[in-house]
């Protein structure tokens, strides 16, 4: 056997152990920062031929025959409904949230972006909508072009351009840290494989990755695992427990992404209140979002990236 | 063509329920003649601009218990989409589990909604009607709603033609009013796909009222038409026994469920919360207590409005149905 060092992998990060870094240093020697990032997501009744959707995307009863009314609406109650509980929550403990707006929304729920502006909350792409999902069926060009325009999109409702990204689905090919760097994105959250931010250096330039927690992801938990809501409170708990006794060594953070559609049902919403309400409670924890947390990252680089 | 996703789709995951139906491997497409159903269908108007919905006599909230009375076929006829026992023919394991539904568990069930004395909405294969003769008499003695769910739930509706289709929805509401004198008002598709896209207009078109596969909202919603009127009902798929059994969930967090879901919306007002139950599911001896403790705390409160599927539309029809589609007209946001 020759060179063990597989061709077949992950092209634009380093391995990296987490107890060979410099320490991180969050602001007000916080030990851990704390985002939330809520998706904002439209599932078409109707995508057009040849866009891919994972079978097991949540609603309905599985990806069933055009056209599936209830997947479709099941979905649909977030943008309607859930999403005025999740706001409400978030403003109770005055914590400003990243918002991850897909295309569609951006260019159909002019609302919606208002509600987010007028809380000052930050913006990220989410790509077109939650039925056309990034992975390496798409080439190149129809990657560069979907990108673009879900970042246009954004750009058109919200008048300034989306520093992050976080595909539909946490869909990516291989090349798509490339292209958001080549488009002038700052960070991507679809990594959930740190609990520090870290550089993806592309060939269009480099990409800050701040990973989320998928383990705490309700779409994960309430979902597919369907762990009871107080487990899930407690979940979190501990998870920021564990965070901050290790952040002894430097700052961690949790960014945990939340779906009005699941979330935002009246018997799950007291739940997120109670976990926001938990955070809120922590003297060591930094509450900010996802682009601060990116953005002091980076200007702890040692080359000031 | 189809699309990746739906070819990839052999298999659903839902807990036991990927025991029964699945999509067969390579589902033939269906007919797409409309672009942007979906917007066409449902317009934007989030909850928190709507004109308050006012329920009869003030009521904070209007409560909707939904049993479900279903017709499994043992060898039911082929279908090219979805294949309703996927382990094996014929499946008495699964078969047998749902037939328990009408043998023990109806009448288990029967007894707890009879003790609390709520009005009920069945969610009605309608071939149950002639099936079982002594639950159609149960149902007519308690003068329940009827909610139709299609003929049999091992029969669907995907792929039917718009004659086919509207003959299909008469024939339900013809055999229903034979069996049981009732005018049927409300619909949801049956097994787990629901919907072609004519369904909608040939609702309102052949006298339905109301449509239950639309999960979009916590209150009724104006669905648009080619011609008469139709409305969304908030059918849940969050406070149904079906999914929450279908996980690791037993009882007592079916009841913690009913309960914050009451609470919530209890607490907002103008809203519907709808408590799905299957036979088959709560009527098992170790559950049945479960939805005995959920009935009892939400009757439990003053001003609720225990209503049926008709009820809640008939009311929303004649008292709010113009004025939200007044505001959607003139709302400044509004996108289509």
């Amino acid at each position: 056997m020759g060179n063990p060092m597989s061709e077949y992998d992950r092209a634009y990060h380093e391995d990296s152990m987490i107890v060979r870094r410099p320490p991180l240093i969050w602001p007000g020697g916080h030990r851990v920062a704390f985002s939330v990032v809520v998706c904002a997501e439209y599932y078409e009744l109707q995508p057009p031929d040849g866009a891919f959707v994972p079978p097991n995307v949540p609603g309905g009863f599985g990806r069933a025959p055009y056209p599936d009314v209830r997947a479709f609406s099941q979905r649909e109650y977030g943008n309607r409904v859930g999403i005025f509980r999740v706001m409400e929550a978030l403003d109770k403990h005055q914590i400003r949230a990243t918002a991850a707006v897909d295309a569609v929304i951006a260019a159909r729920y002019p609302y919606l972006i208002a509600q987010f502006q007028k809380r000052d909350w930050e913006i990220a792409g989410h790509g077109y909508s939650l039925t056309r999902v990034i992975s390496n069926r798409m080439s190149e060009e129809q990657e560069r072009n979907y990108i673009r325009a879900s970042l246009d999109a954004v750009e058109t409702a919200c008048g300034t351009k989306a520093n992050g990204w976080h595909g539909p689905e946490y869909g990516e090919s291989e090349r798509t840290p490339a292209f958001l760097a080549e488009l002038g994105v700052k960070y991507v959250l679809d990594w959930p494989n740190d609990e520090q931010p870290y550089l993806m250096n592309t060939p269009s330039g480099s990409i800050v990755s701040v990973p989320m927690a998928l383990e705490l992801d309700d779409v994960i938990t309430h979902y597919h695992r369907r762990i009871s809501l107080a487990r899930w409170r407690q979940a979190v708990a501990e998870a920021l427990d564990q965070l901050l006794a290790d952040g002894d060594s430097g700052g961690r953070h949790l960014v945990l992404a939340l779906h009005p559609w699941l979330i935002g049902h009246p018997h799950r919403i007291g739940y997120l209140e109670d976990v926001l309400g938990d955070a809120r409670e922590r003297r060591d924890l930094w509450i900010t979002t996802t682009g601060e947390i990116a953005d002091l990252y980076l200007r702890q680089l040692p080359s000031g990236a | 063509m189809l699309h990746e996703s739906q070819a990839a789709s052999g298999k659903f995951n839902a807990g036991i329920q990927m025991l029964q139906y699945s999509y067969r491997p390579q589902f033939p497409s269906t007919q797409r003649t409309r672009n942007d159903v979906d917007q066409s269908w449902i317009d934007y108007l989030p909850i928190s601009e709507r004109p308050p919905l006012v329920w009869p006599g003030n009521a904070r909230l209007a409560v909707m218990v939904c049993p479900n009375v279903l017709y499994y076929e043992l060898m039911p006829p082929p279908d090219p989409w979805i294949n309703p026992w996927a382990r094996m023919t014929p499946d008495v394991m699964m078969y047998g589990r749902q037939e328990f539904g009408s043998r023990v568990g109806f009448w288990r069930l029967l007894s707890i909604l009879d003790k609390h004395n709520v009005p009920c909405t069945a969610v009605l294969n309608v071939a149950a009607l002639a099936k079982f003769p002594e639950i159609t008499a149960a149902i007519v003695e308690r003068k329940w709603d009827l909610l139709g769910h299609g003929m049999y739930n091992t029969r669907f509706i995907c792929g039917l033609g718009e004659e086919e289709e509207r003959a299909y929805y008469l024939d339900m509401l013809r055999i229903t009013r034979e069996l049981t004198g009732i005018e049927m008002r409300g619909m949801g598709g049956p097994g787990p796909q629901a919907a072609t896209e004519n369904t909608p207009d040939l609702l309102a078109e052949t006298g339905f009222l109301y449509y239950a596969d639309f999960f979009h909202d916590d209150q009724p919603f104006p669905i648009n038409v080619k011609s008469g009127r139709l409305i969304s009902m908030p059918y849940s798929v969050e406070v149904n026994d079906v999914p929450i059994f279908s996980t690791a969930y037993e009882g007592d967090a079916f009841v913690e469920i009913v309960r914050r879901q009451f609470d919530r919306l209890y607490d907002e007002g103008g809203r519907v919360m709808c408590i799905t139950v299957h036979p088959a599911v709560i009527g098992q001896a170790q559950r049945a207590k479960y939805i005995d403790l959920a009935l009892q705390y939400v009757t439990s409160f003053p001003d609720v409005w225990f209503a049926t599927g008709r009820q809640i539309a008939e009311h929303y029809m004649a008292h709010h149905y113009d004025i939200v589609v007044e505001k959607i007209r003139t709302w400044r946001w509004a996108t289509r």
